[in-house]
């Protein structure tokens, strides 16, 4: 007896959904959208596995609720693999990503990893890969608009970087450059000393430190030696807090005169890092103002939920997630390629804005289809042809009472 | 669980199979402890990239160029230290192998933090032959294909010559050397000689995986040839079967479906730990084959004297 | 045996240069060495240049030399090339922050750290290690069983911990200022630990019964065994203090670098190796004393190329002592008869 009533009520639902889906009309299938996240778990960079980890988490939660608020049937997944930090391993990962359905890939946070997943996996099948590396490198290959990346590439951040010390300590100084010996201090620090000295400032020493090593001392030592005007720090938060350490040791290092490029910048100090190393230092990050309320929420958000401290980048792989998510709603579709295809549609300059406090309306436009200009917590999307940020915006922030404050905007056309 | 992912663990296989005959001739049949692998194997791979890229040479030409340079450096570095006690020379090849990663990451000539990219063009043009070839027997939807029956070709055609050799003359002198080092002296054999030679044809064989490294990976970075390459070579070897070349092959399969195949494991846990999981039971897993089966699985008990 | 033959073999045919310097005694022939670089250095660079790299290179090879005392007494006793002593020191500072998180003052989670891994340590003798000996298994099993260990610990405390960046919360930024030098305070607290702990070591070996039996032990087994010693009691207490040791160092490094995770000790592990076998296998003032030559030289090249050389540099020192020093810098006169 049970046992058909049980199948009637069952029949019964499935013949409601059926009314409810066939009322909605064509192409209003409910998504069921699984983003992929490549995160670095285990190897050599595994300090940037967690926070990204629970970054793009958080970006589910945050649009389930979206789609939900907004009576949309869509729900996102995430999947997650380890990249190990090897081009090899991500090759593997990646794969068991698509096996899992992805139709975005989040990640990976280097160029060799980017590059060896582009052509061995994602261009084929137009998926989407959203990477942290900022290389100019990455755009040496042919990706068949299939990489964009949340985070703004080297060549414009060092000329935000000479900007914002052009205005806080003036045209024409000696400057020290230390940076850790990895792709994205090395180019960076090249396409800045370039700059600098295209400006007629000069370059009192370039310091690159092997990220390995246990101390920091001689390095920092000989970074100070030099007296410079101000010091251009590429760092990644875990090698420096050692650094950092080792500069404030020295006796003779003045916070205050350091300008930290994007992967230093963070919302709060975190714990590692001695607060003397960073108080008043200088800092910059690629987006755009109207970006603040959003930033202040995002934060609140990752403070609620609880886990790891926040760290860099954060919020570039939030924002990559949403962008994801609220393509596909576009294209009511999970198909990667169509999700692709849609992503200009919804950063698109001049359509209705919405941010992750709107994000709900955000998800009932484009569902109609309408375009949308979805301005992230990182700040506002405008892609550029080959899908690297356009945004020639950059914050200046200084680090005041262990916090990012936000000082001016500069322009780097 | 696709056809993609088993294809990629089986290219993996591949290559780690290519490179750990070389260790297997050298620990296993000459008691030689190479811990360097992976720098010869670096050297080979960055060799063709940079010829390729930077001096425009075909990527066949560059090939033999790579296995060459490696030769070179393996006789370079047996020179240097084959004299050395046994353990003091494992340690000086990883110093080694770690010195080339270094240079390559520091150097200007090799890229250095940016790597090489662009020199698999004719590959893939071969690549792109094979797969409507592929495509008439219904497999052309594998991207990968092609690389997975080269590699596996290579693979098995020098595994062949590897057990070829073992059976001449040479091979017995080798294996003599591992037995008594001292005695095989006493027979009038130039005991350094046979080493040296041992050691450049393990150089030869990691150039050659470092040349299919590459073009799985289509980018030459430094990290993927930090020692644990060689360290993992030991694994599946060890696995495998200690003084047996079909060990190798069948060590590295099991042991990249092992380490690939866990990722499958489905848990509620947090991405960090399954990736920390998938450690526990490689490592789990290397404790108690070395307990449970010490030779390997198709080793013999009789060939296990290497002295320490 | 068969280590003294080729030895000999080596020493037969090492070069003239080599074997008229092997008439000093290798340490004051090292001292010597060191101290000539020392003035050069100061006549090159200035004398403020000179002795602060100087001041790092003992302060970065402190933190090595300690490691690696834990590793020789195990290298040198058991003959045993344990790749999971990296691990350990990760151990040992990952149980000082969950007996922290448990509640126990920081000093005392220290404390409870050490003896916990020291426990460890001979568990793993137990479950591992002991059987292992009985079956006979040869150095690629010991080898390969070693890295299988090391991934069990490393991954154990990641799986539970994470792999984001800790801190033990101490301040690392304040400094003692000698002169125009500086050296951070917690740094000269490292090298004063990692002394204390090597002149210990070494006096318990030296006139202790269990350090002589170690001693005994290490130099011939076989002999050991017959003369009725506890074999299997030297064992335990090797790993027990190897652990303990272990623990210090990496509770130390943890607290005066101020910022890690759990691949600590994995990227420390080859120059822990190199400053065992600098030193002498199974010597901790080798131990020490190899960390500290690895540091000098490394800091010292500091002055000549850029810092991103200075892993290169510490390999290409290590080849070269291997060709010209085999026995390391403390390496015991017994086999060169």
């Amino acid at each position: 007896m049970s046992c058909k009533i049980g199948r009637l009520a069952a029949w019964a639902a499935v013949s409601a959904l059926a009314i409810v889906a066939s009322a909605q009309g064509a192409g209003a299938e409910p998504l069921d959208l699984k983003i992929g996240a490549l995160l670095e778990s285990t190897g050599p960079l595994s300090e940037l596995g967690p926070p990204a980890e629970k970054a793009i988490n958080l970006s589910a939660t945050v649009a389930n609720k979206a789609a939900k608020d907004a009576g949309v049937e869509a729900k996102v997944t995430i999947v997650s693999a380890d990249s190990q930090g090897d081009p090899q391993a991500a090759l593997s990962a990646t794969r068991t990503l698509v096996d899992k359905g992805a139709s975005c890939i989040m990640g990976p946070s280097t160029t060799p990893e980017s590059i060896s997943v582009l052509n061995g996996i994602t261009m084929q099948r137009k998926i989407t890969l959203w990477p942290l590396a900022s290389s100019t490198r990455l755009r040496t290959v042919k990706d068949d608009g299939t990489i964009y990346r949340p985070v703004p590439a080297d060549d414009l951040q060092s000329k935000a970087l000479v900007k914002a010390i052009e205005n806080h300590v003036g045209k024409g100084k000696a400057v020290a450059i230390i940076f850790r010996n990895e792709p994205y201090g090395d180019a960076l620090s090249k396409s800045f000393t370039t700059d600098w000295q295209a400006e007629g400032g000069t370059i009192s020493s370039t310091i690159s430190f092997d990220p390995q090593q246990e101390s920091f001392d001689s390095e920092a030592g000989q970074a100070v030696d030099t007296n410079p005007d101000a010091y251009v720090v590429i760092d990644y938060p875990e090698t420096y807090a050692k650094l950092g350490a080792a500069l404030v040791r020295t006796g003779k290092f003045d916070a205050k005169k350091v300008f930290v490029a994007d992967a230093l910048s963070f919302a709060k100090v975190p714990d590692n890092i001695p607060p003397e190393a960073l108080e008043g230092a200088y800092g910059v990050a690629g987006g755009s103002p109207t970006g603040t309320d959003a930033f202040k929420a995002f934060n609140k958000l990752w403070d609620e939920a609880g886990g790891v401290a926040n760290a860099s980048y954060t919020a570039n792989s939030f924002d990559a997630a949403i962008l994801c998510f609220l393509s596909a709603v576009e294209a009511g579709s999970t198909e990667p390629g169509a999700i692709r295809d849609k992503i200009r549609s919804v950063t698109k300059d001049g359509a209705p804005q919405f941010t992750i406090e709107t994000l709900a309306d955000a998800v009932k436009t484009a569902a109609t289809g309408k375009e949308i200009d979805y301005v992230g917590v990182s700040g506002a999307f405008r892609f550029k042809d080959n899908g690297d940020p356009s945004s020639s915006l950059y914050d200046v922030f200084q680090y005041q009472g262990g916090k990012q404050v936000k000082i001016e905007q500069v322009n780097v056309k | 669980m696709s056809i993609d992912f088993w294809i990629n663990v089986g290219v993996l296989a591949g290559i780690y199979g290519i490179f750990t005959l070389g260790l297997q001739l050298n620990a296993g049949f000459t008691g030689l402890l190479n811990f360097g692998q992976a720098g010869f194997m670096a050297i080979g791979a960055y060799t063709v990239g940079i010829l390729v890229v930077d001096r425009g040479w075909s990527l066949w030409l560059a090939l033999p160029a790579g296995i060459v340079l490696a030769v070179l450096a393996g006789l370079f570095v047996g020179i240097a230290s084959l004299r050395l006690r046994s353990d003091h020379f494992a340690i000086a090849t990883i110093a080694f192998a770690e010195i080339v990663r270094y240079t390559l990451q520091n150097a200007a000539f090799s890229g250095g933090n940016q790597g090489v990219l662009g020199f698999d063009a004719e590959w893939r043009a071969v690549s792109d032959w094979m797969l409507p070839w592929l495509a008439t027997i219904g497999l052309g939807a594998y991207t990968q294909l092609p690389l997975f029956i080269v590699v596996w070709l290579a693979f098995v055609a020098l595994l062949l010559m590897m057990k070829g050799l073992q059976a001449t003359p040479w091979g017995r002198v080798l294996r003599g050397i591992r037995e008594d080092e001292d005695a095989t002296a006493a027979l009038g054999k130039d005991v350094f000689a046979y080493k040296l030679q041992s050691l450049a044809l393990a150089a030869a064989l990691a150039a050659v995986a470092g040349f299919f490294v590459a073009l799985n990976v289509t980018y030459l970075y430094p990290t993927v040839f930090d020692p644990t390459f060689t360290f993992f070579g030991y694994a599946l070897l060890v696995l495998g079967g200690f003084a047996s070349y079909g060990g190798v092959a069948l060590g590295s399969v099991l042991f990249w479906t092992l380490l690939e195949g866990t990722r499958l494991i489905e848990t509620s846990l947090s991405a960090g730990q399954q990736a920390s999981l998938r450690f526990i039971i490689v490592g789990v897993f290397l404790l108690l084959i070395s307990r449970l089966r010490p030779q390997g699985l198709l080793g013999n008990v009789n060939e296990m004297r290497v002295r320490p | 045996m068969t280590d003294t033959t080729q030895t000999e073999r080596t020493e037969a045919r090492a070069s003239v240069l080599s074997s008229a310097l092997a008439a000093l005694p290798r340490p004051a022939l090292l001292l010597a060495v060191l101290i000539v670089l020392l003035c050069a250095l100061v006549i090159a660079f200035g004398p403020v240049r000179a002795l602060q790299a100087t001041v790092n290179g003992f302060v970065a090879g402190s933190y090595t030399g300690l490691g690696a005392i834990g590793l020789t007494l195990v290298l040198g006793v058991l003959k045993l090339v344990n790749f999971a002593h990296g691990d350990l020191l990760v151990t040992g500072a990952y149980f000082t922050i969950l007996f922290a998180w448990l509640g126990l003052p920081l000093p005392l989670a220290m404390l409870t750290a050490m003896l916990a891994t020291a426990a460890l340590a001979l568990a793993t003798e137990k479950i591992i290690w002991q059987p292992l000996r009985l079956a006979k298994a040869g150095s690629l099993q010991l080898f390969l069983s070693a890295i299988g260990l090391g991934l069990v610990l490393r991954f154990t405390v990641q799986f539970f911990a994470g792999s984001q960046v800790r801190t033990l919360g101490a301040n690392v930024v304040t400094s003692i200022a000698i002169g125009p030098l500086r050296l951070g305070t917690l740094q000269a607290l490292a090298l004063v630990v990692g002394i204390s702990a090597m002149v210990i070591v070494g006096l318990v070996l030296r006139f202790t019964s269990i350090g002589k039996e170690m001693r005994a032990f290490a130099d011939n087994r076989a002999l050991a065994e017959v003369s009725g010693i506890d074999t299997q009691h030297i064992i335990n207490v090797t790993w027990i203090a190897s652990g303990f040791l272990a623990a210090l160092s990496g509770i130390l490094y943890a607290t005066a670098i101020g910022s890690f995770n759990p691949n600590f000790g994995i990227t420390l592990l080859l120059s822990l190796f190199a400053a065992t076998v600098l030193g002498g296998i199974g010597n901790p003032y080798g131990a020490l004393v190899g960390g500290l030559v690895i540091g000098l030289s490394q800091e010292w090249s500091t002055l000549l190329f850029n810092a991103r050389w200075k892993p290169a540099v510490g390999f290409a020192l290590l080849i070269l002592m291997l060709m010209f020093m085999p026995q390391g810098i403390f390496g015991r006169a017994k086999r060169r008869s």
